[in-house]
């Protein structure tokens, strides 16, 4: 701000200082002026700023440059409109990119990324989502998204409330959901394979249940027996399956 | 030195420019003029545009624009340097780094003057392809507006002579495309600019793909062709 009012003093002193200067008829005793080509002049004399003189000497019958057309009429003197416009507009802009980022609430929202935007989400394999009204969570992998069972399986899958998206109601509709995410347990001198619930671990009785079930090989996690045994047991799938064993 | 003069005599007289550059006047202070306004104008645009993410994005991505368009020049300069000078061009290295400069200060300007507009649709809408898309537009009429002064500006300088005039003018041409293919692969590789929604912050995505596929998945799912996965 401070920039921009010393320029602008420094500007209207320039301005006032040429009103007050008379007309010179001698253009070599002209200071700073704007570029004036005078058709047979022997001499001309342009600037950039206010600070620079460039002299040179130009024949008069030199051809004009090509692309360009010849006999330039003399340039006025003009205000620079455009680089107080540049500049004024560069802060501006700085200023309010500054101004849409900063945060307007607890969690982080600003102005910029107020908008909802569930309708430009990439989806792509780990993209977790939640509809407004469901309290399920479902996340995306290998072409559709799958039900996420339980908090267990959540937090088990390096999950948290931070990469999850709430997404209008009816989002789901127009993506094939898949089978649900399980957490399923297994260690490597046991044949049995356990789904863990609520901190309990629900042994699966044989192959057919656990196709029956909709798990698939590739959600087993293995772990070790001794953290196995050490989960306590629950109720077994089926039901009616007896009691389960111990890895 | 006031650079913002330098800038709008470029706008408002590039006839004059030209002449100056054809002439060698203080093209050093020309450089530093134009590299000084470009890298802020483009830094500027760069933070409006990661701004749709985060503050993270916009800050990356104010450093990632300025750098895309260097980035790009040097790499592409010595090929029209060489290819002018081989058909007769007699035009010095540092004349044709102003001349290029000079087309990338007019896109920075540009892309200044339209930053507004970026904003308005980044705090009105909430489709990030469309809001690519329009990015994506942006960078297209600026730059052909910049390539246009560059055409116009090797016109200008060129003192070369008949001989060879219609194969430099060619060279430039072919120039052009080149500068656009390298710097659409170069910006593919420094991206994220925008930042997708949903994804975290990182400060270069990983490769694969290439930027003609990914504008062209963008189109389709704008008009409903189909969901990018």
């Amino acid at each position: 701000m401070l920039d921009l009012l010393t320029e602008e003093l420094r500007e209207r002193l320039a301005e006032s200082e040429k009103e007050k200067r008379p007309v010179q008829q001698d253009p070599s005793t002209w200071p700073a002026q704007e570029s004036i080509q005078m058709m047979g002049a022997s001499a001309t004399v342009t600037s950039t700023s206010p600070e620079q003189e460039i002299v040179e000497s130009v024949e008069s019958a030199s051809p004009p440059l090509p692309g360009l057309e010849p006999g330039l009429p003399a340039e006025a003197a003009e205000p620079s409109h455009a680089a107080r416009l540049m500049r004024r507009l560069a802060l501006w802009l700085f200023v309010a990119v500054i101004a849409i980022n900063i945060p307007f609430s607890s969690h982080g929202t600003t102005l910029a990324t107020a908008m909802p935007d569930a309708a430009s989400y990439i989806v792509r394999d780990g993209f977790v989502v939640k509809e407004e009204d469901d309290p399920e969570f479902y996340v995306y992998q290998d072409g559709h998204f799958r039900w996420i069972s339980s908090l267990d399986a959540f937090e088990h899958y390096g999950y948290s409330w931070e990469d999850v998206h709430i997404v209008p109601d009816g989002y789901l509709d127009r993506y094939e959901i898949g089978t649900p995410i399980h957490v399923l347990l297994k260690c490597p001198e046991s044949p049995h394979i356990y789904r863990l619930e609520e901190g309990k671990k629900r042994w699966i009785r044989d192959i057919d249940t656990f196709v029956a079930e909709g798990h698939e090989w590739d959600d087993v996690r293995f772990v070790s027996c001794h953290y196995l045994r050490q989960v306590p047991d629950g109720e077994t799938i089926p039901s009616n399956a007896g009691t389960p064993p111990q890895p | 030195m006031n650079y913002l003069a330098i800038i709008e005599t470029i706008l408002r007289s590039r006839q004059r420019f030209f002449l100056e550059i054809r002439q060698g006047a203080e093209l050093h202070a020309k450089i530093r003029a134009m590299l000084t306004s470009g890298i802020v104008f483009f830094a500027l645009y760069g933070m409006v545009m990661g701004s749709t993410h985060s503050l993270w994005q916009a800050l990356s991505s104010a450093v990632k624009l300025p750098l895309l368009f260097l980035a790009t020049l040097v790499i592409s300069l010595p090929t029209l340097y060489f290819f002018n000078l081989i058909f007769g061009s007699n035009q010095s290295l540092t004349q044709n780094f102003c001349l290029i400069l000079t087309a990338i200060t007019v896109t920075g300007v540009l892309l200044l003057s339209f930053a507004p507009i970026v904003m308005f649709f980044l705090l009105t809408t909430n489709n990030y392809q469309f809001f690519k898309l329009l990015n994506v537009g942006v960078f297209a009429v600026a730059g052909i507006v910049g390539v246009r002064f560059l055409s116009q500006g090797m016109r200008a300088v060129s003192t070369g002579g008949d001989e060879g005039a219609k194969a430099r003018r060619n060279v430039v041409r072919l120039w052009i495309l080149v500068y656009a293919f390298v710097g659409s692969q170069m910006a593919w590789t420094l991206r994220p600019f925008i930042g997708a929604p949903g994804l975290q912050f990182e400060l270069f995505r990983q490769l694969g793909g290439n930027f003609y596929a990914n504008i062209f998945a963008s189109l389709g799912e704008l008009f409903g062709f189909f969901i990018v996965g």
